[in-house]
This record gives structure tokens, C-alpha cells and sequence, in this order.
């Protein structure tokens, strides 16, 4: 009797329980099944991640079974909750590879446009004439007490304008070709404006020249994270702002080139 | 009519709580993922990291209290919520690498002045 008693209050329970969680337990079930239905169906899905679309139909295939009985409604969302896991992580996986893909070929063509420009800008060096055979690769640079210095004149820009003229490649070339060839280098492409105009403008434009240069490298094949880029604006002028001569000698882009293992001095 | 049966299913589950052994090799394959998901750069932005890390504190606690079957259940949830903030960071990286590459060529096309 006693026995019968402690049974219904068990029974009681578990009814009690069964029916709390039942209603959000086939909420569970229903999403995981719509989430297992997207993935399984799905070609990208199943070729990346097989593993994990195979789970989610296990776990799903459990919660199914387990919301038959009485008072598994924690099992139930349990298993609904990893079989939903599985198809979401199969599903950016497939994504991730479908990314990866991508980028390879992307890569390609952009190696492809790289080889393109390069030959572009030594056809129109050699149209101009410029071009000298030199089997050592000097640069246009001079040593300083900062090291290796090239710098690109003011002439090379337009005023107020970012892009290089045409007039730049030979000199950008060789920087490339010099750097190809010792591969551990890294530079810092320094931008400078004279005093005229507004310093915060100034500042902008001698970091947009200054990176212009640096994105012309890294179109020609540099990688970005050997190249340095800052603005100093009207800073450190070579020559006084009072005559247009020295003004000119102010606006430029000067590149740092760093000792054989890659090291650059400290900033100015 | 229908006591006995209910009432042995009771027990029987019941019986299967108190019998679970304890999930040492599912904390330590969760430890892994969520050590996994944080070494790819999976932080508290991504919310599967937080509930990785919530449940996992949850079920170390309830390995701390003998409460097993608990202890698993959180255990394998944080494993997949950490899997899952692990893969969702590296797509975001390759989202990223992408866009960069695009800008990379939408430049190289335009200095090239439309060339095929």
C-alpha cells in the first residue's frame, strides 16, 4: 500500500515535469529537425563537414525517440540542443570552405594582374628609354645616419594628389626588384609636405602619398607586412619653406630601407 | 492498469541518474575545445564562447558535487558551443582575408587602367 502510494506521488512528478518541459522540449525537437532538413539537403554542407551532419542526424534521431517517453524532457532538449550544434557547425564549415576556395582563386588572379602591371611598367620604361641592363641592382639611395634612404621627389605627385606619376616606376621597380632579391628587408615609407596650408591636412596627405607608395609595392608583389607606412607632414623639413626650391625639396616620400635581417631604426 | 509498468520506468530512470559515471574523458575533450576556440581568437563578442565558458563552469561544479550525469550533459553542450564560436571566428577571418583580396584586385584592375 505504502509501496502504491509512493509510486502515484512518483508518477506525479514526473508527470509534472514531462509536462513542463514537453512544450518547450518540441519547440527544441522541431527546430533542430528544420536545422538537420537545411544541412542534410545541402551539397556544400555535406562534402565540408559529413561528420557533423551524420551527428546531428544521430542526436536529432535521440531526441526524437526519448520525447516518447515520460519525463525525459531534459534529454530531449538535450539531445534537440546538439543535434541543432552539429548543423550550425556543419554549416560554416561549409562556409569556411567555400571561402577558402575562393581565396585561392582569388589569389591566383591577383598574382596573374601582379605579373600584368609589372610588365605594363617595364614596357612603359623601356618605351621611355630609361631602362638600363644593370646586373647589380643599385639603388637610387644614399646612406644616412638613419640608414639606407631613397627618396621619391616631389615631382613624382601631382599637387594634392596621392597617386604616383609614371614618372615614379623606374625608381619604384627597382625598389621591387631590390627587394625580391633580399627578401629578409623590410622598409618604412616615410611621408613629408612643406609648411603651406593647414598642418592636419598636411599630416593626412604626406600619410596618403606615404601609403599610396606602399600599395603600389604590395600591386607589385611586396608583401604588406614588410612595408611601414607614416605621415610626419610638415616635421623634419630638408630644406627651409622661405623659397619654393626649398619647398619642393620638403614635399617627398622617402623610403627607409632596414639592415640585412629586417631591422629598421627607431621613428623619428 | 497501467501502475506497474510506469512505476518500474520511474525507478529505472530513476536508477540511471544515480549510476553515471563520471564524464572525465568528456571534460577533458570540452577543456580541450574551448582551450581550442580561445587559442583561434574565440572571445566573450562571440556568445557560443560565453556559453562554452558558463557551461563549463557549470559542469566542473557539478563534477565537484558528484552530480555526473549534470556534469555531462553542460560538458558536451560547452564542447559543441565551443566548436561552434571556433568556427564562426575563423569564417570571420576569411570573410576578412576576402574582402582585403577584393580591394587588393579592384586596385591592381583600376592601375591597369581596364586591361582584361
Amino acid at each position: 500500500m505504502a509501496k502504491v502510494t509512493l509510486g502515484g506521488a512518483m508518477l506525479l512528478s514526473l508527470v509534472l515535469l514531462g509536462g513542463c518541459a514537453s512544450q518547450q522540449g518540441r519547440q527544441v525537437v522541431a527546430d533542430a529537425e528544420a536545422s538537420f532538413l537545411a544541412v542534410k539537403e545541402d551539397t556544400d554542407v555535406l562534402r565540408s563537414a559529413p561528420k557533423d551532419v551524420i551527428r546531428a542526424g544521430e542526436t536529432l534521431a535521440r531526441a526524437e525517440r526519448l520525447s516518447s517517453y515520460w519525463g525525459s524532457g531534459q534529454d530531449v532538449e538535450h539531445f534537440a540542443f546538439l543535434s541543432q550544434r552539429y548543423s550550425q557547425i556543419a554549416r560554416q564549415h561549409a562556409d569556411l570552405s567555400l571561402n577558402q576556395e575562393r581565396l585561392a582563386k582569388l589569389e591566383l588572379e591577383r598574382e596573374r594582374l601582379q605579373l600584368a602591371l609589372r610588365e605594363a611598367k617595364l614596357l612603359s620604361i623601356q618605351q621611355q628609354g630609361q631602362w638600363l641592363e644593370e646586373q647589380v641592382v643599385s639603388l637610387a639611395a644614399s646612406e644616412t645616419d638613419r640608414g639606407l634612404v631613397m627618396t621619391l621627389g616631389d615631382v613624382l605627385f601631382d599637387a594634392g594628389r596621392t597617386e604616383l606619376k609614371a614618372s615614379a616606376n623606374r625608381t619604384i621597380l627597382k625598389l621591387v626588384q631590390f627587394l625580391q632579391i633580399n627578401p629578409r628587408r623590410t622598409v618604412r615609407i616615410e611621408g613629408y609636405t612643406d609648411n603651406r596650408g593647414d598642418a592636419r591636412e598636411n599630416l593626412e596627405l604626406s600619410r596618403a602619398r606615404a601609403q599610396a607608395v606602399a600599395d603600389l609595392l604590395i600591386d607589385l608583389g611586396i608583401e604588406g607586412r614588410r612595408l611601414e607606412v607614416v605621415g610626419y607632414g610638415e616635421a623634419h623639413p630638408l630644406a627651409e619653406n622661405a623659397s619654393a626650391k626649398g619647398r619642393a625639396q620638403n614635399r617627398r616620400v622617402e623610403i627607409l630601407i632596414s639592415d640585412e635581417a629586417g631591422k629598421l631604426g627607431a621613428q623619428r | 492498469m497501467n501502475r506497474p509498468p510506469i512505476l518500474a520506468l520511474a525507478l529505472l530512470a530513476l536508477a540511471g541518474c544515480a549510476n553515471d559515471p563520471a564524464p572525465h574523458e568528456q571534460m577533458r575533450l570540452t577543456t580541450q575545445a574551448v582551450e581550442q576556440a580561445r587559442a583561434v581568437g574565440a572571445d566573450q563578442q562571440i556568445e557560443e564562447m560565453q556559453l562554452a565558458e558558463q557551461k563549463l563552469a557549470r559542469a566542473e561544479k557539478n563534477m565537484g558535487e558528484a552530480d555526473y550525469k549534470r556534469a555531462r550533459m553542460f560538458a558536451e553542450q560547452a564542447e559543441l558551443d565551443a566548436r561552434l564560436a571556433e568556427a564562426k571566428v575563423l569564417n570571420l577571418k576569411s570573410q576578412k582575408q576576402l574582402d582585403e583580396l577584393n580591394a587588393r584586385i579592384t586596385r591592381l584592375r583600376k592601375q591597369l587602367g581596364g586591361m582584361p
